[in-house]
């Protein structure tokens, strides 16, 4: 079974990269995806640094917490946005995805970071039922991403990333504020948000600039830090430059 | 319209791998067949057969729909029904029904537009607060040629009884029961026929719809949805999701028509599914509101959102005016904003001095 490269939505917008990229990516996809043989799925090129395999390890646990910021619905300030670009690439290379207990998906901003919709099902409200969803789903699907909406027993927690550990899925978890008692093999963290493009009351929301923070485990214990632009000016997501000075010259101008 | 008697084995609507179940109905249509040699298979599992001729020989449509039960039960599980056309008889057989001459549009009637198994027509029809066939039905049908197109003139036919069939048998609407807990082994079927890449299905997409099935029977066909772009205004308008079904995959042409007042990209990463009550307050805590003009009385400095904690505002965009509707009654008059309050960031709307978070840039 080969992946068709066109299987992406061809639109351009959010996947149009540079040469080098769009060729690697390119090579990921026109590879034969004999799902559970295949060990790593992969990522967007600017996330890569922030997995030591440079992709994402079946079996893994992935824990995103946004910042939790003073009034937000749902306090999961950029978690979400980090846990959509997590499945871009590998639905673009015909993984299929699984999206847990977001009740309103912005479908426009999964698309514009790189999320094949086609590949993406979706369970807004779980309900009760939500852990047993997120079983049956890692079951079946190479990526799973959960937001309980409850927070979860400790004893669930093990069992599902006991579960991926077996099935060979990818359990990304949106804990927001409900918590997860386990610790994952991966935890990102947002940091550092700013947006740019809006003023007092001029301009648009335009592209925002964020810190993510991975840490592992053993090896991968150090914590790598990443500046990336999410969304970027066309919604994906792309490498910011550390250094302010240079971030004057190469980032997105506001629009004004 | 043609008479039909439908005979439907709910046990072999599902190909099994060593092809027990269609052998075993091959041999139900051998027994049908005994009571009238054009019997039309429809689907593995369902055959019909033109019920006029046999049923003045059997004495009548009852009793011919109970003798042909009676045959094929020594068979497998079955289920009889007559009514005029093939989409009526068949619901008819699921609740084993024989509906009078003239009775098919009546029996149609009270069944939601979701059973003719067009997810994206009955999901506009919904929207439109049409919500049953006796409902479409009731429409005129140049409009529903205007709005719908060609397949929405051949489905509203079905819906009001004038027309036997949809021009896809073989959809899984077709085959899916009514009553959506008895569902079994619903992710095969969706799964097969689907294009899939190159025409394949690989065992991941097959593995992907047995478990999405599984979860569809845990929590209902409705708890697994699928989202669409189509064309549109706000963020709510710009993608609306349908029930998991992995065959269709399609973009909507509205897409790249240009919609005027659409917010720039990026696009929220939440869409709420019901707007949020907000409190939206200047310097001095008194609530900002938008002029007549469409002018802001206040530079906005704090936000509540659900009567939570006060977030500073740290910059903002807009108001944007948003008239929606502007032709019918429930027009909405209102304005657009964007809000950031720290490293979040929110579209709000404002209507009749009231303020909504519609949408998070999460």
């Amino acid at each position: 079974m080969f992946v068709s490269p066109t299987s992406q939505q061809g639109d351009g917008g959010p996947v149009r990269r540079r040469a080098g990229e769009s060729l690697a990516l390119l090579a990921e996809r026109t590879r034969p995806v004999s799902s559970s043989q295949t060990r790593l799925l992969p990522v967007l090129p600017p996330l890569v640094g922030l997995f030591p395999d440079g992709s994402l390890r079946r079996g893994s646990t992935i824990v995103v917490s946004g910042l939790a910021l003073p009034g937000s619905p749902d306090g999961s300030g950029g978690g979400i946005s980090v846990a959509l670009a997590l499945l871009a690439a590998a639905s673009g290379a015909g993984s299929w995805c699984a999206l847990v207990g977001l009740p309103g998906l912005g479908a426009v901003a999964a698309h514009d970071i790189g999320v094949d919709l086609a590949r993406l099902a979706v369970v807004p409200r779980p309900g009760a039922a939500w852990a047993e969803v997120a079983a049956t789903l890692i079951d079946g699907v190479d990526l799973v991403v959960l937001c309980p909406p409850f927070a979860p027993r400790p004893a669930m927690a093990r069992r599902l990333v006991a579960r991926t550990r077996e099935r060979l899925a990818v359990l990304v978890v949106v804990p927001g504020r409900s918590g997860w008692p386990e610790h994952p093999d991966t935890h990102l963290s947002v940091s550092d948000m700013h947006w740019d493009g809006v003023g007092t009351g001029d301009g648009y929301l335009h592209s925002r600039r964020m810190t993510v923070t991975a840490t592992g485990r053993r090896s991968a214990a150090r914590p790598r830090h990443h500046h990336l632009w999410m969304p970027s000016t066309t919604g994906s997501v792309a490498d910011a430059p550390g250094d302010v000075a240079e971030q004057a010259v190469t980032g997105p101008m506001a629009r004004a | 319209m043609n008479r039909l008697l439908v005979v439907r084995c709910p046990d072999l609507l599902d190909e099994d791998e060593d092809g027990a179940a269609l052998r075993l109905f091959v041999t139900v249509i051998g027994t049908v067949e005994s009571y009238c040699p054009w019997v039309t298979t429809v689907r593995p599992g369902i055959c019909s057969l033109p019920a006029r001729g046999p049923s003045r020989y059997f004495g009548g449509e009852g009793p011919l729909a109970r003798s042909v039960a009676d045959a094929v039960s020594d068979i497998t599980a079955v289920e009889v029904g007559v009514a005029d056309g093939l989409f009526a008889a068949d619901l008819a057989a699921r609740s084993g029904q024989v509906v009078p001459p003239g009775g098919t549009p009546g029996f149609l009637a009270p069944f939601p537009v979701g059973i003719l198994g067009h997810p994206e027509l009955a999901e506009l029809l919904t929207r439109l607060g049409i919500r049953t066939l006796g409902d479409f039905a009731a429409l005129p049908e140049s409009h529903v040629l205007g709005r719908f197109g060609a397949d929405g003139v051949t489905c509203h036919r079905v819906a009001g009884g004038r027309s036997g069939d949809l021009s896809h048998p073989g959809h899984p609407a077709a085959g899916r029961r009514i009553d959506e807990q008895s569902s079994r082994a619903r992710g095969d079927r969706a799964v097969v026929g689907e294009s899939g890449f190159w025409g394949g299905v690989s065992d991941a997409d097959v593995r992907a719809g047995r478990a999405l099935a599984a979860v569809q029977d845990l929590i209902g066909a409705d708890g697994v949805v699928t989202a669409r772009l189509q064309g549109g205004r706000g963020p709510a308008q710009r993608a609306r999701f349908v029930t998991w079904n992995a065959r269709e995959n399609h973009v909507d042409p509205t897409l790249v028509a240009p919609w005027p007042g659409q917010i720039p990209s990026p696009a929220p990463t939440v869409v709420h599914p019901a707007p949020i009550p907000a409190e939206l307050a200047d310097a001095d805590g008194q609530p900002v509101s938008v002029s007549g003009r469409g002018l802001l009385t206040a530079g906005p400095h704090r936000l509540s959102v659900e009567k939570g904690p006060w977030a500073v505002v740290t910059a903002w965009a807009g108001p944007w005016p948003s008239e929606e509707r502007w032709w019918s009654r429930s027009r909405r008059r209102g304005a657009r904003m964007q809000a950031v309050t720290g490293g979040e960031a929110h579209l709000l709307l404002v209507e009749r001095g009231r303020w909504w978070v519609e949408a998070t840039y999460g």
